[in-house]
């Protein structure tokens, strides 16, 4: 979609939309509202609905980060322990490399 | 005359296509090394051992070659190509701590050249052997490296082709051997070895992963070892005739056990004096015993031949079998104590458990009689067996228990009534035990054909020495039975010649007289392997060794045809059309035998729940694996590589810019149309 052709209020309808669908555990949906409406919120000359959107542009980028932190801790914690942890590493994992202890 | 010019040149084209020299890229680039035996790793309750790569060939005829490149190698990794002269304990252990290796090639050195080969331990089975049966100042194997049980970080592989191996090292001398110090800056001949094994860490972890639900890509990752026990007996299990026939439920049993099974540290086996002479001493006890009893009504005692297999790996068979007996499953599974097919037997019925072991490296004639605890059941054994020593020396060893079936047995009771004959008294007198060096000339066996040929084996020769030791032992279990000497006589030199014929069969020729007597198919020229391999395949040995020694126990039931399997008959019996004698091979008859083969598979993997870490039942699997094999190819210098590479990268980036831009230019067309049509369907 081109954001260019839309009007305001579908503009700031849609980034809200994004926001709100972010807390279903779709920490993705708040990264592509972040970037998408990024220009929207701080490069175009102001508008009445601009302000919404930057709240929600700050607040999705805030929220995806802090998931993206989360997920590499965890991702990093749980690669460098799972051969130490044995079977509980076994039973929460989907696929086990071969080879690998 | 267009037409005929266009069929002409269409005929010509075809001729092009399919006459050109069409061969993959692939295949111009490596060639594949035949006859290579790798070897897997083997996982227990605590540890795994044994273990792709890829390195430059570097051929070491001596020491000095292989410390050469250990110190002065520029192009690491290195695959060295060793004599199984050089590959010992310190040699792996050397490599191990250098890290320019990533592999390992054993080639066959002269059997003449090597004082002892052997990668068991120095006491086998430590773990599920008797406490303090192993004394640390005289082991059992003294020249075991242990090396079967290290964990070696890299693959190694024995190829038994010669031709391959000068393949391998004429490609070294073109390629690799010269100016050391600039191999770096050339193209070299190297070796891919293809041996990645799936499983890892421990028996418990790979099975569990095996069985994960949560798992989305499930794979198997380790396999039990086992295979089948095979057992018969000498009288058979019930009395009565025809269909109408009842159990006999208080037998007391002489068992005769032998193992089945070897390893050696690669794929290929050869197991000349473990298990072989054991296992043909019992099958020619086996036909004595038959011979002279043929006539008789069975006593109050009867004669049990056990074989195991997996007794290498911990004992699995011998485990299994006191396992079953002891839950009532021997001979069959399920059977009620009250049926009336077969009785139940279990270990109290056993009243004396002989056991063979290595027989072919006695030392003039030399054997010995080894026990655990004495008692007046051994004792009035040795004493028979003294009486029919024959040509051999007997001698007893008390409080001795070489690694042998018995111990799971006396591990359970050490009270049991077994002894085990050998011929080694303080540790084994085979420096070859469980390798691939343990062939017929380690036990001097020399094959006469002496069936066609009429020749008579000589004194002295292992044929005969196999014949003593059967004859002491069917003569002595004969007194037991009936308390009474054997008076009858034996025609000793048929036995020696059907010691020849069953050693042949074992060592050198599946497709052996004996083999064709028992079941009447041919196979291909394979030599057979008695590495115990994993459950759920099943070895062609211990069906043929099943079979011959129920051709050698089993009753005649009349002449051989189709009746004798097909007409419903006794569920205590099988029956089976099989030649008369190796002598008689076209006089086919029905023989009743009393002969079956039972799960040999370690009770840790039929116990529910079974706790991994209590050490009571061996826990051996062997790993999964995709591919096992090795490829030559000639490697680029370094230089060469990243030269590749680097044009590699350059044309993908290239490609990548003029894709992005045709791309842009193709949506202004694009655009431009669309934009050129809408303007025109707003103007009309």
């Amino acid at each position: 979609m081109d954001l260019s052709k839309v009007p305001n209020e579908k503009k700031l309808y849609l980034c809200r939309w994004y926001f709100r669908v972010g807390f279903a555990l779709l920490p993705f949906v708040w990264t592509v509202n972040a970037i998408w409406f990024f220009n929207e919120a701080f490069r175009k000359p102001e508008y009445e609905e601009q302000k919404n959107i930057k709240k929600y542009v700050i607040m999705s980028a805030i929220g995806s980060s802090i998931w993206f932190v989360l997920l590499a801790t965890w991702i990093t914690t749980f690669q460098l322990n799972r051969a130490s942890w044995g079977e509980f590493a076994d039973h929460i994992s989907f696929i086990i490399p071969v080879g690998t202890p | 005359m267009a037409k005929i010019f266009h069929f002409q040149a269409l005929v010509v084209l075809f001729y092009l296509f399919t006459f050109g020299y069409g061969q993959r890229t692939k295949d111009k680039m490596y060639e594949k090394i035949h006859g290579a035996n790798g070897c897997y790793r083997r996982l227990n309750a605590t540890h795994q051992i044994g273990g792709g790569s890829t390195g430059v060939v570097h051929y070491c005829e001596t020491q000095g070659d292989l410390n050469y490149i250990l110190k002065n190698g520029t192009a690491p990794p290195y695959i060295p190509v060793i004599s199984t002269k050089l590959f010992t304990a310190e040699t792996v252990e050397q490599i191990k701590g250098n890290g320019k290796v990533s592999g390992l090639i054993v080639y066959l050195e002269d059997k003449e050249k090597l004082d002892s080969f052997t990668h068991e331990n120095q006491c086998p089975n430590p773990l599920t052997s008797v406490k303090d049966t192993c004394a640390k100042s005289s082991v059992w194997n003294p020249h075991g490296t242990g090396l079967l049980y290290a964990d070696i970080p890299f693959p190694i592989f024995y190829v038994e082709n010669q031709v391959e191996i000068v393949k391998i090292k004429d490609c070294f001398t073109k390629f690799n051997n010269f100016s050391y110090d600039s191999q770096d800056d050339r193209s070299l001949c190297s070796l891919e070895l293809k041996s990645f094994m799936y499983a890892t860490t421990n028996t418990p972890t790979c099975r569990r992963r095996s069985d994960l639900v949560t798992n989305l890509n499930p794979v198997k990752f380790c396999d039990p070892l086992g295979d089948s026990n095979v057992w018969a007996t000498l009288f058979p299990l019930v009395r009565g005739k025809g269909n109408e026939t009842v159990p006999i439920r208080d037998f007391k049993y002489i068992v005769i056990a032998a193992r089945l099974d070897t390893t050696s540290m690669f794929e290929k086996t050869e197991g000349a004096n473990n298990p072989i002479t054991g296992l043909v001493t019992l099958l020619m006890t086996a036909k004595l015993l038959k011979d002279m009893t043929r006539q008789d009504e069975s006593g109050e005692k009867n004669v049990l031949f056990m074989l195991f297999n997996g007794e290498t790996y911990d004992y699995i068979g011998s485990q299994r079998m006191l396992y079953d007996m002891q839950q009532g499953d021997f001979p069959v599974k399920g059977l009620k104590n009250d049926n009336n097919i077969l009785p139940v037997i279990r270990p109290d019925d056993i009243s004396l458990f002989v056991e063979l072991s290595q027989l072919g490296n006695s030392q003039g004639g030399n054997l010995y009689v080894h026990y655990y605890k004495n008692s007046a059941e051994i004792t009035r054994f040795y004493e028979k067996l003294v009486q029919n020593q024959g040509a051999a020396t007997l001698r007893n060893i008390s409080q001795s228990l070489p690694p042998a079936s018995v111990h799971s047995f006396l591990r359970n009771n050490s009270d049991f009534p077994g002894l085990i004959i050998a011929d080694h008294e303080k540790s084994y007198t085979n420096p070859f035990y469980n390798s691939i060096y343990d062939n017929a000339s380690n036990i001097a066996f020399i094959y006469y054909n002496a069936t066609e040929n009429n020749v008579s084996i000589p004194i002295g020769s292992i044929q005969q020495f196999v014949v003593n030791v059967s004859e002491m032992v069917a003569k002595s279990v004969y007194q037991e039975l009936r308390n009474v000497t054997y008076t009858g006589t034996l025609d000793l030199q048929e036995s020696a010649s059907l010691a020849d014929e069953l050693l042949h069969c074992y060592l050198e020729d599946l497709n052996c007289k004996v083999h064709m007597a028992t079941q009447k198919s041919r196979f291909p020229k394979a030599p057979d392997n008695f590495y115990v391999g994993v459950e759920h395949v099943s070895k062609f040995v211990t069906t043929l060794t099943a079979l011959t020694l129920g051709w050698f126990t089993g009753d005649i039931e009349g002449k051989g045809d189709i009746d004798c399997t097909n007409v419903p008959k006794n569920y205590a019996f099988h029956y089976y059309n099989m030649s008369k004698s190796i002598t008689d091979m076209n006089v086919t008859l029905c023989y009743k035998i009393t002969m079956n083969t039972t799960e040999a598979v370690s009770p840790a993997f039929v116990i529910p729940g079974y706790d991994w870490s209590s050490g009571q039942y061996s826990t051996w699997t062997e790993s999964t694996w995709a591919e096992l094999g090795i490829r030559i190819f000639l490697k680029p210098s370094a230089a060469h590589e990243k030269m590749t590479i680097a044009i590699g990268s350059m044309t993908m980036i290239f490609f990548f810019r003029f894709r992005v831009l045709c791309k842009i230019e193709v949506s202004y067309t694009v655009y431009a149309a669309v934009t050129h049509r809408s303007t025109h369907r707003l103007l009309t």
